[in-house]
């Protein structure tokens, strides 16, 4: 049983080949910058660039054999992508659905605001609640507490 | 209800329903499988080298005959579990279609001691610095990628096969192309 999920865990994490070579500095910073972009597929919210996992460590060599090759950043972008889906950026770009995502959000925002700004401006009606009787108006009553203060607030 | 309130109600009853749907969409996937964008994509070319003989495999030589390739690694522990089923499937059924296994992120020493003796049926090919796993979308081992006799990538199974699954997607193997089942990692 140890043996099974040390195997598994194994399995993840323990690659077993060396990287490529870096390049040359210039390069290589396209290759780590772009190595950031990329969603390692064994790890929670890690980029390839971060991860130590055997199948981010592939993919890295990948992105460095593309740079050497003299491919552009979206061409690299495109070969992940028609491979692993729009999944592979950590950055979705904003467009189909994703816009959607991005859109609504703030569609709602500014409905939300349009409606509070309207209610915000709508006159306050004049008191809808009957105002209260005068003292004048007010029928006399039975008990001679509420006459006698009444009369001392009359004064 | 006022033609004001009538499009207050349909516009947002609108952005309800959008919502509503990006959500199911978004809710309805495993957020950890990665989508397998070759399905029903030629399969791409690539060009090994035999563990054992040290002859170059050529995918574009190989059409003709519906090919099964197993991914595996000697550190990984389902690998393990896994390698007699694909060693037993290849033996069986070698006449109709062509197995290999190819290793993935692995020295050739270690992947030599866990293969053991060579076998004919099953032969081993050496993917340096995993270029072809990453051509091919692997995200890790054991993966098997299941190519029609015309050279399309037609399924892959994300976790260890068992022989009911293998048996399976053998025979998906031979009908014409259509719905493919879903890959469950």
């Amino acid at each position: 049983m140890t043996a099974w999920v040390l195997g598994l865990v194994l399995a993840s994490y323990a690659p077993q080949q060396a990287g490529s070579a870096l390049l040359d500095p210039a390069r290589e910073a396209r290759v780590q910058a772009l190595g950031k972009q990329l969603r390692c597929p064994m790890c929670q919210g890690l980029s390839i660039a971060d991860s130590s996992s055997s199948a981010a460590r592939a993919q890295m060599d990948k992105v460095r054999e593309l740079v050497a090759d003299g491919k552009s950043d979206p061409e690299i972008r495109d070969y992940f992508t028609s491979r692993y889906g729009e999944w592979a950026l950590l950055d979705p770009p904003a467009s189909g659905m994703n816009l959607l995502v991005w859109l609504l959000p703030l569609a709602l925002l500014v409905g939300g605001g349009f409606a509070i700004a309207r209610t915000m401006r709508r006159p306050v009606p004049a008191a809808e609640a009957p105002a209260p009787p005068t003292e004048a108006e007010r029928p006399p009553s039975d008990d001679p507490y509420l006459e006698a203060v009444r009369a001392e607030l009359r004064r | 209800m006022s033609r004001r309130g009538l499009w207050i109600g349909l516009s947002l009853a609108a952005v309800t329903a959008v919502l509503l749907f990006v959500l199911a969409k978004g809710f309805g996937r495993d957020p950890h499988e990665v989508p397998f964008q070759l399905r029903g994509k030629p399969a791409p070319d690539f060009t090994l080298r035999r563990m054992d003989t040290g002859a170059p495999v050529r995918l574009s030589e190989l059409k003709g005959k519906p090919i099964v390739l197993n991914f595996w690694a000697s550190w990984c522990g389902p690998c393990k579990a896994e390698h007699p089923v694909v060693t037993m499937a290849a033996r069986r059924f070698g006449q109709d279609y062509q197995f290999f296994g190819v290793v993935f992120e692995d020295t050739e020493e270690n992947a030599r001691a866990f293969a053991g003796a060579p076998d004919p049926s099953f032969p081993q090919l050496i993917d340096e610095r995993s270029r072809m796993a990453v051509d091919y979308g692997v995200t890790g081992v054991p993966e098997t990628y299941f190519i029609d006799a015309q050279g399309i990538l037609r399924d892959k199974v994300a976790y260890p096969i068992d022989p009911r699954t293998m048996m399976e997607k053998l025979a998906a193997l031979k009908q014409p192309a259509g719905p493919l089942s879903e890959v469950v990692r």
